[in-house]
């Protein structure tokens, strides 16, 4: 019932939720009516498609229930941008490689994201209109970089040419079952213990992490 | 089971009445603490956009996020004795809506047990990086690094577990003192009637909840300043009615929620998503038809200024085109001549039946219909004007709908929608909220805050539209 994975621990299904961000006109809508073409061959179609999509997959045997929400660019509509985006286990940030002030706006986006959502939403920068490539005002690098600074990936894609945008997806999604298996993993560690009471100074491991593999244990 | 359905029916019905006659000091003090703690937290959300006009301050906007307790370290179960029944909320209604918003908690003070089960986490992770780590002839200290492991972990849920003890001690210590002082203040000769004795939990649980809150005593400090500022204490007044909503609406949601696991335990067979659907459908008929009327009138109040911008700006854009709220000329006929008609009229008149249902299911269901007219009128008028246009379906995104809706949200004429939508807000079932009712509701909610909005400064902020 609840975002992020819920179910029977064998036939389980994850349920994610993904926002789609970015500034009007970068292609947003584009994007998801392109990845409704090519995976929607079924007659189930309802008219809200462009706006709200839903989509069942089958990745590596498991099953997922995605929504995808798309939001308004305009930035009247943003006062309720977190009754959007909460609960979301993933966003697609879009920009137009074409437009920089497209690519400033998904900055802003990520740092209210992070802000509020934290580390547990996977999140995507994804510079659109890569046919247009000649008019490139948005550099591979700086994008690359941003992205992995604030702990993002980075896609390229092309809604007219149809390009990418299947990767995008499925890299996301495969992602967002990472993120939700690993916090399963958390929650079944939480098991107490009755114990007498006792009381003492918790065993923090602080070993130093960036260990290159081949070294032996020296501990700081 | 139907008893059952009747006695909670005559208790929530009990709360609202006692809830718009007068707000009593009842509901804060009723809260769990986590939940209202949050209440702050639950502005920043809003709030962190700047521009917003709907009252940050609004605790209802996320009920959902208010019930997952902030300080957790504080949470206790009411200890007064008087178990069965008692007004105050049970905190599984807590724990349950905690789980469901489990991520949050990374953000919040984590209880000993949890921070230890994270500590935890992070021992194994350690151990495991250490077992990769070791060489084949380094095999025998697999074994120490496996034990050491364990007793680490082992030690520190203990400790935990002593800490959580701890604490909880600490909090029945401090409640038997506060309750100490109730009854002093309230020291009756002879015997004490039950309703006395109320008093006293009640005075006990204020206390309480003072320890743990700043804000009642800043406000005492502010009217004890200002003696003859009125409107403080109107202020005040709608302050605590905003808290009982919460509790009237946790006490709903809690019960209605009671009888659908019984009514899934009781008829196992029943147990699955479209069964689930049907008898939630159901419970929720039986339940809310005879109380939303009572519930929107409390809704109402609490969001007065927020109808009272939208009456305003609905007064202001009556005869609007759909242009002049940033609809694309493309989606909507420039021509006048549609006979009494206006673009998007079937829409309008779908959203205008929405405050005739009066349970949230078929509420939802209405706004849900009212979009998808809105797409197909939109999908109509782009025929319209492309000579060429291949019927390509649904090309509708967020960037087009927003300003339809707020349109049709416009041509409604209907301040109550705001005070409606805020009301299904908190009442829409967690399965449904990620899916298209959720995402309708949301997109409703969105439109209603940018009409509340025109009448500011929307007039200039529309320009942006068009540039």
């Amino acid at each position: 019932m609840a975002a992020g994975g819920t179910g029977g621990n064998s036939g389980k299904t994850y349920s994610f939720k993904v926002v789609l961000l970015g500034e009007g006109c970068v292609g947003k809508t584009s994007l998801v009516l392109r990845y409704c073409e090519n995976k929607f061959n079924d007659k189930h179609i309802t008219t809200l498609q462009a706006s709200f999509l839903t989509k069942k997959l089958n990745i590596t045997g498991k099953r997922v229930n995605l929504a995808i929400w798309d939001t308004a660019g305009q930035e009247r509509f943003h006062a309720l941008g977190p009754i959007y985006y909460r609960d979301s286990n993933g966003a697609i940030l879009v920009y137009d490689i074409t437009d920089e002030d497209s690519f400033q706006k998904v900055k802003n986006w990520v740092k209210e994201l992070r802000k509020m959502l934290g580390n547990d939403i996977c999140l995507c920068i994804v510079g659109n209109k890569i046919d247009l490539d000649k008019d490139r005002h948005v550099s591979v690098e700086e994008a690359e970089s941003y992205a992995e600074s604030v702990g993002a990936k980075h896609y390229h894609t092309s809604a007219k040419l149809n390009k990418g945008i299947e990767e995008l997806f499925l890299d996301l999604c495969k992602r967002m079952m990472d993120t939700a298996q690993a916090e399963e993993r958390m929650k079944g560690n939480g098991a107490s213990q009755s114990a007498s009471s006792r009381r003492g100074v918790q065993i923090v491991d602080d070993e130093p992490q960036a260990t290159p593999a081949g070294g032996c244990c020296s501990s700081g | 089971m139907l008893t059952l359905a009747e006695q909670c029916l005559e208790r929530a019905k009990s709360f609202i009445g006692k809830s718009t006659d007068a707000p009593d000091l009842l509901a804060p003090v009723s809260c769990s603490p986590g939940q209202s703690e949050s209440h702050q937290t639950v502005v920043l959300p809003v709030a962190i956009s700047a521009n917003t006009v709907s009252p940050p301050g609004t605790p209802l906007d996320t009920v959902r996020k208010a019930a997952s307790p902030t300080k957790i370290s504080h949470r206790r179960v009411l200890s007064d004795g008087s178990g069965e029944l008692s007004p105050f909320l049970p905190p599984q209604v807590f724990q349950r809506l905690q789980t469901v918003k489990s991520k949050d908690i990374s953000k919040k003070e984590l209880t000993p047990i949890e921070q230890a089960s994270r500590l935890n986490q992070k021992l194994k992770a350690n151990y495991e990086a250490r077992l990769a780590r070791l060489t084949p002839d380094q095999v025998y200290q697999k074994t120490s690094l496996t034990l050491s492991l364990q007793r680490q972990m082992m030690e520190n849920l203990i400790i935990a577990k002593a800490r959580q003890d701890a604490l909880q001690r600490k909090m029945e210590e401090r409640r038997l003192r506060l309750q100490e002082e109730a009854n002093r203040r309230f020291a009756a000769s002879g015997a004490v009637t039950a309703e006395e004795q109320e008093q006293r939990t009640l005075y006990t649980n204020v206390l309480e909840y003072e320890q743990d809150h700043e804000w009642p005593k800043l406000w005492k400090a502010n009217i004890k300043e200002n003696p003859d500022n009125l409107t403080l204490v109107s202020h005040l007044v709608s302050n605590l009615l905003r808290f009982q909503l919460i509790f009237v609406m946790c006490s709903l949601f809690y019960i209605s929620d009671q009888l659908l696991s019984l009514c899934l335990l009781s008829f196992e067979c029943l147990n699955t998503a479209s069964y689930k659907d049907l008898c939630l459908a159901g419970i929720e008929e039986a339940f809310f038809t005879p109380l939303w009327s009572a519930l929107v009138a409390l809704f109402r109040k609490v969001n007065t200024e927020r109808e009272q911008a939208f009456e305003t700006s609905m007064k202001l854009y009556h005869d609007a085109s759909p242009g002049d709220v940033g609809v694309p000329l493309k989606l909507f006929p420039q021509d006048p001549d549609m006979q009494g008609s206006y673009p998007y009229e079937s829409a309008v008149q779908e959203l205008k039946l929405l405050v005739k249902d009066y349970c949230p299911q078929k509420k939802l269901e209405c706004i849900v219909r009212t979009l998808r007219l809105i797409c197909a009128c939109a999908e109509e008028y782009r025929c319209l004007h492309e000579v060429d246009s291949s019927p390509r379906t649904a090309a509708i995104g967020a960037d087009d709908l927003l300003p339809i809706l707020s349109f049709v949200a416009l041509q409604c004429q209907c301040p109550q929608l705001v005070s409606e939508c805020a009301a299904l807000e908190e009442f829409i079932h967690e399965g449904y909220l990620i899916g298209e009712e959720g995402y309708c509701l949301t997109s409703m909610q969105s439109a209603l805050a940018y009409v509340e909005s025109l009448h500011t400064g929307g007039a200039h902020q529309s320009v942006d539209m068009f540039i």
